[in-house]
């Protein structure tokens, strides 16, 4: 399997939207086999993802994210697990060791039910309604 | 004054100012955090205190070229930069940027201070003006239109012409911009022809030009649409309506690249990318003889059928969202959302015209609504006649409840009973389906 995740001096990029480099981490079982890493340009979505469909990718955890670029991962069979922050070593041990979840790689300010929708649990309740100026994260 | 009281009086200050404004310390930690700035970002002081400003900002320039940090370093002020943000909601914004240094009493350098502005309004107005739309701008999350997506790169890379199928207001021309705009002629021009909006003559001159003298008022030579767009795009609109004179020359293009102004005496080689899109079956006009089978295979080389919006209802919520935010910007309205009613009626409608008539039912709801939410009476009086009157099922359910019942029943139906492929064209988990049929005794 295949772990991407976007990098920014050794943490976690805050929006993946705007990352230039990508960590490729490949995994067997639970252990870690090899590292590399590519540039990213600043490209249109479609020509984003197709970069990490050609790359294998199977999982990217990345920080914010916008939401067409969050559908169209998913659509193209990447499992998206978003709104992570941390430093890349823990966030990695923490996803090997099934710990994602926990607050401290809980990058604030997700957008609602963001992590529910993408399969990877989090206690944010779902909001009704959008388009409203002036709404904040609860 | 004690440090709390004089605290609390800087907060009220702050939250008077209708700019978003944050401090950071020399860690980059946030130490402010107006209200503006909650409303812009969508997330609250609560949680933007003691964070890295990156972290809340999430600016396209935060890892790169960080305006506060270059003001830290400097001493020098930016001054209203333009960059993009993604909000809380996952919403792509424009916000223009100040920057400035925080001093203490003495003079020392405690931080920085960043003003900010939602620049919205000002991009939404632009893209308006340029219909400079990209694929940011496609809001979908049906399956079909987002497999669309995943194609799109390499149909913008090739050179290949186009050919997008759809109703009228499912987005072709939407789709065509985004297209140019991730190919490599996206510096070049886009120009786009709507071919049923003009006469068989006039349609000619205006895509091939005309030297001058080459009829009556030719006074000079007018280069044509296929000129301008050199080395670029041009979207043909309504390619089913052209006249066979006009098949005809479109047709010497596709061949030879190459065409001839009227009245010119030699051809001009052209490097131009043909899109055109069409709301008629054109197989179906191929078979009754109004279409030249040899330009319809010529153009007929990719294409894009795009799904009319009564087969991707799952978006209404998201498109209902989107205008409601752009008609708030537009006309500097505050309105919150619709109630589940109109939701449901909303969901209930089968859209004959598709996005652009959505867009026009809230456009309406938008001039009659002075409250915050948009209510059954704020709808255009056909709804208010037919409301749940429709002979859909649809139509006849009354809560979300049964709409999302009626939903997954037809998902269901559509992929055979393949759980796992209604559950992809739903946009929810396998496992989410499962408790929902079992809930909802489908």
């Amino acid at each position: 399997m295949k772990i991407a995740i976007p990098v920014w001096n050794g943490f976690v990029s805050s929006v993946f939207d705007f990352a230039h480099s990508l960590l490729i981490v490949d995994v067997e079982g639970k252990q870690e086999r090899r590292r590399s890493q590519i540039q990213l340009e600043q490209q249109a979505i479609p020509q984003r993802v197709n970069q990490l469909v050609s790359s294998g990718i199977d999982v990217i955890i990345c920080g914010a994210i916008s939401r067409p670029l969050a559908e169209t991962l998913t659509v193209s069979n990447i499992k998206v697990i978003p709104f992570v922050s941390g430093s890349v070593d823990e966030v990695l041990e923490a996803y090997l060791g099934n710990r994602l979840a926990e607050p401290q790689f809980l990058q604030p300010g997700c957008w609602p039910g963001v992590r529910k929708r993408f399969g990877c649990g989090g206690g944010h309740r779902h909001r009704r309604g959008a388009g409203r100026p002036g709404k904040t994260d609860p | 004054m004690c440090k709390k009281a004089q605290s609390k009086e800087r907060d009220v200050i702050l939250d008077s100012i209708t700019e978003g404004v944050f401090t950071v310390d020399l860690d980059w930690n946030i130490t402010s955090f107006n209200r503006a700035a909650e409303d812009i970002t969508g997330i609250s002081r609560q949680k933007a205190i003691g964070q890295q400003c990156k972290d809340i900002l999430r600016a396209d320039l935060c890892e790169t070229d960080c305006a506060l940090r270059n003001t830290i370093e400097t001493g020098k002020p930016i001054i209203n930069k333009f960059v993009h943000i993604i909000d809380a909601d996952g919403n792509r914004k424009a916000i223009s940027i100040t920057t400035a240094l925080l001093k203490d009493e003495t003079g020392k350098v405690i931080g920085g201070v960043e003003t900010f502005r939602d620049m919205s309004l000002i991009e939404e107005l632009r893209k308006e003006l340029h219909h400079s739309y990209t694929f940011e701008d496609i809001i979908s999350q049906n399956h079909q239109i987002q497999n669309l997506f995943s194609i799109m790169p390499n149909i913008a890379e090739s050179n290949s012409t186009v050919l997008i199928v759809g109703e009228s207001g499912t987005g072709k021309e939407l789709f065509a911009r985004a297209i140019h705009h991730i190919s490599p002629r996206r510096d070049k021009s886009f120009v786009a022809v709507n071919c049923g909006a003009l006469p068989d003559t006039l349609l000619e001159s205006e895509l091939f030009g005309y030297k001058a003298g080459a009829f009556t008022d030719a006074k000079k030579d007018k280069p044509g649409r296929f000129a301008l767009a050199e080395g670029g795009t041009i979207f043909l609109d309504e390619i089913g309506d052209i006249s066979a004179a006009v098949q005809v020359r479109l047709l010497r293009f596709l061949q030879e690249r190459t065409f001839e102004p009227l009245g010119a005496v030699s051809s001009i080689k052209a490097d131009v990318r043909i899109v055109a899109a069409t709301n008629k079956n054109l197989e179906k006009l191929v078979k009754d003889g109004a279409f030249r089978d040899d330009l319809y295979y010529r153009i007929n080389v990719v294409k894009l059928p795009l799904p009319p919006l009564r087969d991707r209802k799952e978006d209404i919520p998201l498109l209902v969202d989107y205008f409601i935010s752009r008609f708030n910007r537009l006309h500097n309205k505050n309105i919150g959302g619709v109630t589940d009613e109109v939701l449901a009626i909303f969901l209930a409608y089968d859209y004959p015209g598709n996005i652009r008539e959505l867009e026009n039912i809230i456009e309406h709801c938008f001039v009659l609504c002075q409250d915050e939410i948009i209510e059954t009476k704020h709808l255009p009086i056909t709804f208010q006649t037919k409301e749940q009157s429709e002979s859909s099922d649809i139509g006849k359910a009354v809560t979300l409840k049964e709409m999302e019942k009626i939903f997954i029943f037809q998902a269901l139906t559509r992929n055979k009973g393949n759980r796992t492929a209604a559950a992809r064209e739903l946009g929810i988990h396998k496992s989410t389906l499962f408790r929902k049929i079992k809930s909802l005794g489908i």
